[in-house]
C-alpha cells in the first residue's frame, strides 16, 4: 500500500512564515491522477506515431522489421498479465514505472534528430509529435521521482536499460525507415506500459474517489 | 481390335480423371479478414472469413506464435466464439507480447494459408457494452429530468484499475431519428435536462477503454417523461382571451371618441370661405356673379322681416347688462357670449337698448371670443379692443340717440329674442361661415352703437366705472328697455327726458375706456335694427325692431327691405337713421368723427335725421362690404 508521506513544499518559495500555512501537500492520488493521465497523453502521441509512419511506409518492410523482442527495454521483467500485475507491490510497479521511462530518453532524443531528415513525407509532424513526446516524458519523469519519494526506498530504484541502437538509425532509406519503426513500436508499447502501471497505481490509492476506479 | 480397345480404354480412363477432376473439388482458398478483439484485456478472440471451400469440407485452424518463441500453437477454443473464430481464454493470453497469428484451411485437396497478422492485446481492446442501464425520471413534477446510470461490463475490472472506461449516452424521442449524445467521463450516472414534456425517449450507452475501440450501443431503454407543462394550451387560451379583450375595448374607445380621434389625427382644414362669394362661380371666373351675392339688393330691407336683420345683426346693449358686465368685469370677458346674455334679465332686453349695440356687441364679442362660431355672436366677439375707439365714438354719438330711443322698444323683444348678447353679425343674418376682420365689425359695433345704443358703447370700452355710472347705465338700460317694452316705438317725453338724462350721464362716462370691454363687448348686442313702422304725429317714429329669429336664416339676397339704422336719438326726439350705406360710413367714421356723425347729424326732426341717414348711407355699404361680410345678411334700417 502505499505510505502517505507529507510532501516537502518544493514548489512554493514561500517565506519560512507562511511556510506552513500556505504549504499543503498535494494528496498521493491527486498526484498519481496527473502522472497517469500524462503517461496517458504520452501513449497517444506514439500510437499517432505509429499510425502516421505506417500511412506512407512500404509495405513491403514491415516484414523485415525485427521483432518487437528485440526492444531494448525487452530485458526489463513486466507482468504479463492481469493477475501477475496485480500482485505487483505498488512500489515495484512505480520503480518499472520510472525504469521504462528514463530507457527511453536516449532512445527519443536519437528519434528526434532523425526525424526532421527522416524520408518520410510527414516528417514534420512526426517531428513536432517526438519533441512532444519528449516534453511529457521530461515532465512525467520529475514527477514520479516525487512520487517515488513517497513510496518508499523501492520505489526509487530504477533498472537501467540502456540503449545500444547509437545515433544513426542506417545509410539508406529502408533501413532508416524500418528503425525508425521499430523504435516506435518499442516506444508504443513501453508507454503503454508506463501508463497502465500508473493507473493501476492511481485505482490502488483511490480511496477518497473511488468513482473513477 | 486391341489396340482400338486399349485406346478406348485409354480414352475412358482419361475420361475419367477429367471428370473426377472436374467435379470442383479444389484446395480451399485463402482465409482472409482475421480480426481479433479482447472485451477486458484477459481474453481475446479472432475471427477469420473463409475462402472457397473448393467443394470439400474444409477444415480451419488458427495457429499462432508468440513473439521471441517459434513454437506454433494452435487455437484452444474454436466452438465458444462461434463459426470461423478462435477463443484465446486468460491461459493463454499474455499482454504485451506480438501474437502473429495464421488461419489455414483444409480440404482433401490441399491447404490454404492465411497472410499473418501481428497483434498484441492490449491494443485491441473492445469491451462489452455497459450493463444495467436504468432510466429514472425525477419526481420532481414541476421540471423533471432524466437520471440514467449504468454499470461497466461485467468483465472489465475498472476497479482495479486494469482497464480505465470512458462512457457516452446518448437518446432520443421514440419518433424521432437524431439521436443527441452526451459524453458522461468515467462516471457511471448522468442527467439529462430540458425534457420533452410527455414525450418518450430512448436511452443507450457505450463504453471505450482509454486506448481502445467503441463498444457496442447498450439495448435502449425507454421512459416516458410526464406532462409537467399541461397549462401550455390552457396558457395561450387565456392570452389570446385577454388580448381580445383588450381589443375591444379599445375598438370601442376609438369608436366613442370616433370624432375627436378623427380631428385630432386629421384636422379639419378650415376652407377659405367669404359669404356672398360663391366657390363655382369663382372657378367659372364671372366676376359680376361673384359679387352679386355680396351686394345686397334689398338693402335696407323693405320686407317686415325686420326682426330677423336685428337678430343677425349686432346685438343691442342693455345698460343694465352693461352694468353686470362691468361689475364682474373681466370675469364675463372669460365667460362666452352666451352667458352674457343670461345675464340679461327679460326686461332688459337687447333690444331694449334700443338697439344701439348691436354694433357694439358684436365687436366686444369678436374681442371675447373672436372663436364663437355661433351665428348670433361671433361677428361682435371680434375685436373688441380694436373697437374700443369706435366704441367710444359711438357711445358719443349714440348717447344722444339712445335716450330717444324709446322708439326701439320693441327691439328690446328683439333683444329679448337673442340668444346672446353677443350674437351680433350672426343675428344679422349674416351667414355662420366667416367672420373676418374683426375691426370691421367693430366698426359695425362702432356704428350700431351710435345708432342704438350709445349707452352700451360706453360699456364696452369704459372699463367698469364707478358704480355710479353703472348704476346710470344699467338706469339706461332699464329705462330704454322699458321704453321698448310699454312702448313699441312711440316716443315718450317722458323717457326720452330720461334717456337723456342717462345719455348725458353716459357721455360723461363715453371717456372711460376699460378693460371689461372685452366683457361689454360680450354684451354688447348686435346692432339691432329697427324698422320704421310709421311716424308718428309728434315727431315720433315707430321703430319695430327686427326680431333675430327670422333673419337666422335669411341671406342678403333674401333681404329686400331695406332696412335704416337708428344712428343716434336726438335730444330733440330726433332720431338719426341710417340707410344701410349711411351705416356704413358711419361706422368708418365713428372712430374718429363722432361729434361730426353724431351731433352733425343728429336733427332736431326726424326729417332731419333722414337726411342724415342719407349722407351717411356710404356707412352702411363699408359696413357691409367689411368685415363680418355676409351678403346673405347685409340689412339695414328701411328708410322712411
Amino acid at each position: 500500500m502505499l505510505e502517505k508521506k507529507s510532501l516537502p513544499c518544493l514548489l512554493r518559495p514561500a517565506p519560512v512564515v507562511y511556510l506552513v500555512a500556505m504549504c499543503r501537500a498535494v494528496p498521493v492520488n491527486d498526484l498519481l491522477d496527473r502522472a497517469s493521465q500524462r503517461s496517458d497523453k504520452m501513449h497517444s502521441l506514439s500510437t499517432l506515431l505509429t499510425q502516421e509512419m505506417d500511412s506512407h511506409f512500404p509495405p513491403y518492410g514491415r516484414m523485415q522489421m525485427p521483432r518487437p523482442a528485440d526492444c531494448h527495454t525487452s530485458a526489463l521483467q513486466t507482468p504479463n498479465d492481469k493477475e501477475q500485475a496485480l500482485q505487483v507491490s505498488e512500489s515495484d510497479l512505480m520503480s518499472l514505472a520510472r525504469s521504462l521511462l528514463q530507457a527511453w530518453v536516449d532512445p527519443l532524443a536519437v528519434l528526434s534528430t532523425s526525424a526532421i531528415t527522416l524520408p518520410h513525407p510527414s516528417k514534420s509532424s512526426i517531428s513536432s509529435k517526438i519533441q512532444e513526446l519528449q516534453e511529457h516524458s521530461k515532465s512525467l519523469g520529475d514527477g514520479l521521482d516525487i512520487l517515488s519519494g513517497k513510496m518508499g526506498p523501492s520505489a526509487q530504484a530504477i533498472s537501467f536499460l540502456p540503449y545500444t541502437g547509437g545515433t544513426d538509425l542506417g545509410q539508406d532509406r529502408v533501413t532508416i525507415l524500418n528503425k525508425f519503426n521499430f523504435l516506435l513500436s518499442c516506444l508504443r508499447r513501453d508507454s503503454h506500459k508506463i501508463d497502465s502501471f500508473l493507473k493501476v497505481l492511481r485505482c490502488r490509492a483511490a480511496k477518497l474517489q473511488p468513482e473513477l476506479c | 481390335m486391341k489396340k482400338v480397345g486399349e485406346v478406348v480404354l485409354l480414352w475412358l480412363l482419361i475420361l475419367f480423371i477429367q471428370n473426377a477432376a472436374g467435379e470442383g473439388y479444389s484446395p480451399p482458398g485463402k482465409p482472409t479478414n482475421i480480426s481479433c478483439r479482447s472485451p477486458e484485456k484477459e481474453t481475446f478472440t479472432c475471427w477469420w472469413k473463409p475462402g472457397s471451400d473448393g467443394g470439400l469440407p474444409t477444415t480451419y485452424a488458427l495457429y499462432y506464435r508468440k513473439e521471441g518463441s517459434q513454437r506454433v500453437f494452435e487455437c484452444p477454443d474454436y466452438k465458444t466464439a462461434g463459426k470461423n473464430s478462435c477463443f484465446f481464454s486468460k491461459n493463454v493470453t499474455f499482454v504485451w507480447v506480438n501474437y502473429n497469428i495464421t488461419v489455414v484451411a483444409t480440404n482433401s485437396r490441399g491447404r490454404a494459408f492465411s497472410d499473418p497478422v501481428d497483434i498484441d492485446v492490449v491494443y485491441i481492446v473492445k469491451p462489452n457494452p455497459p450493463e444495467e442501464v436504468v432510466v429514472n425520471v425525477t419526481e420532481d413534477k414541476d421540471w423533471p429530468f432524466l437520471q440514467v446510470s449504468w454499470k461497466p461490463p461485467k468483465m472489465a475490472d475498472t476497479r482495479s484499475g486494469w482497464i480505465t472506461l470512458f462512457y457516452e449516452v446518448r437518446l432520443k424521442l421514440e419518433n424521432k431519428n437524431k439521436w443527441e449524445e452526451v459524453s458522461a467521463g468515467q462516471r457511471k450516472t448522468l442527467q439529462i435536462y430540458s425534457l420533452r414534456s410527455g414525450g418518450t425517449y430512448e436511452v443507450q450507452v457505450r463504453c471505450k477503454p482509454d486506448h481502445g475501440f467503441w463498444s457496442e450501443w447498450s439495448p435502449s431503454s425507454r421512459v416516458k417523461v410526464p406532462e409537467y407543462f399541461p397549462q401550455e394550451r390552457s396558457m395561450w387560451i387565456l392570452i389570446v382571451v385577454f388580448a381580445a379583450f383588450i381589443l375591444v375595448i379599445f375598438i370601442w374607445m376609438v369608436y366613442m371618441n370616433f370624432h375627436s380621434v378623427k380631428r385630432y389625427l386629421l384636422p379639419p382644414v378650415p376652407g377659405p370661405k367669404i359669404k356672398g362669394i360663391d366657390k363655382q362661380l369663382l372657378k367659372s371666373g364671372k366676376s359680376e356673379d361673384i359679387f352679386s351675392s355680396l351686394v345686397v339688393s334689398d338693402f335696407p330691407p323693405t320686407t317686415s322681416n325686420y326682426e330677423d336683420f336685428l337678430v343677425q345683426y349686432l346685438e343691442v346693449y342693455v345698460p343694465e347688462e352693461r352694468e353686470l358686465i362691468m361689475d364682474e368685469g373681466k370675469d364675463l370677458q372669460d365667460d362666452s357670449f352666451k352667458t352674457e346674455n343670461s345675464t340679461c334679465d327679460n326686461d332688459s332686453g337687447r333690444g331694449s337698448c334700443d338697439s344701439h349695440t348691436l354694433l357694439t356687441d358684436k365687436g366686444g364679442g369678436d374681442k371675447e371670443d373672436g372663436q364663437q362660431s355661433d351665428q348670433e355672436g361671433s361677428q361682435a366677439e371680434a375685436d373688441t379692443k380694436s373697437q374700443e375707439e369706435a366704441l367710444e365714438e359711438e357711445l358719443l354719438a349714440c348717447s344722444h340717440e339712445n335716450l330717444q330711443s324709446s322708439n326701439i322698444s320693441n327691439e328690446k323683444e328683439k333683444v329679448k329674442s337673442w340668444p346672446s348678447l353677443f350674437s351680433p353679425l350672426p343675428q344679422y343674418s349674416l351667414s355662420p361661415v366667416n367672420r373676418p376682420n374683426p375691426p370691421k365689425t367693430g366698426q359695425q359695433h362702432c356704428l350700431s352703437d351710435s345708432l342704438f345704443t350709445p349707452n352700451s358703447m360706453p360699456s364696452y370700452f369704459t372699463q367698469p366705472g364707478p358704480s355710479t355710472r353703472k348704476g346710470f347705465r344699467s338706469n339706461y338700460w332699464e329705462c330704454s328697455f322699458d321704453h321698448k317694452q310699454s312702448h313699441p316705438l312711440h316716443p315718450q317725453s317722458a323717457a326720452h327726458e330720461h334717456l337723456q338724462a342717462q345719455n348725458d350721464l353716459n357721455t360723461a362716462h363715453v371717456d372711460y375706456m376699460g378693460a371689461p370691454l372685452d366683457v361689454h363687448v360680450l354684451n354688447v348686442r348686435p346692432s339691432e335694427y329697427v324698422e320704421v313702422q310709421r311716424v308718428s304725429v309728434e315727431d315720433g317714429v315707430l321703430l319695430h325692431p327686427i326680431s333675430p329669429s327670422q333673419e337666422d336664416s335669411r341671406t342678403l339676397s333674401h333681404q329686400t327691405e331695406d332696412y335704416s339704422r337708428v344712428r343716434m336719438v336726438n335730444n330733440d326726439n330726433g332720431l338719426l337713421l341710417l340707410q344701410r350705406d349711411a351705416i356704413e360710413e358711419e361706422k368708418s367714421m365713428c372712430p374718429y368723427q363722432e361729434d361730426v356723425v353724431s351731433r352733425a347729424s343728429i336733427t332736431p326732426t326726424l326729417q332731419n335725421s333722414v337726411t342724415g341717414i342719407n349722407t351717411a348711407l356710404p356707412i352702411l355699404d363699408e359696413m357691409a362690404a367689411s368685415g363680418y361680410i355676409d351678403t346673405a345678411t347685409m340689412f339695414g334700417l328701411p328708410t322712411h
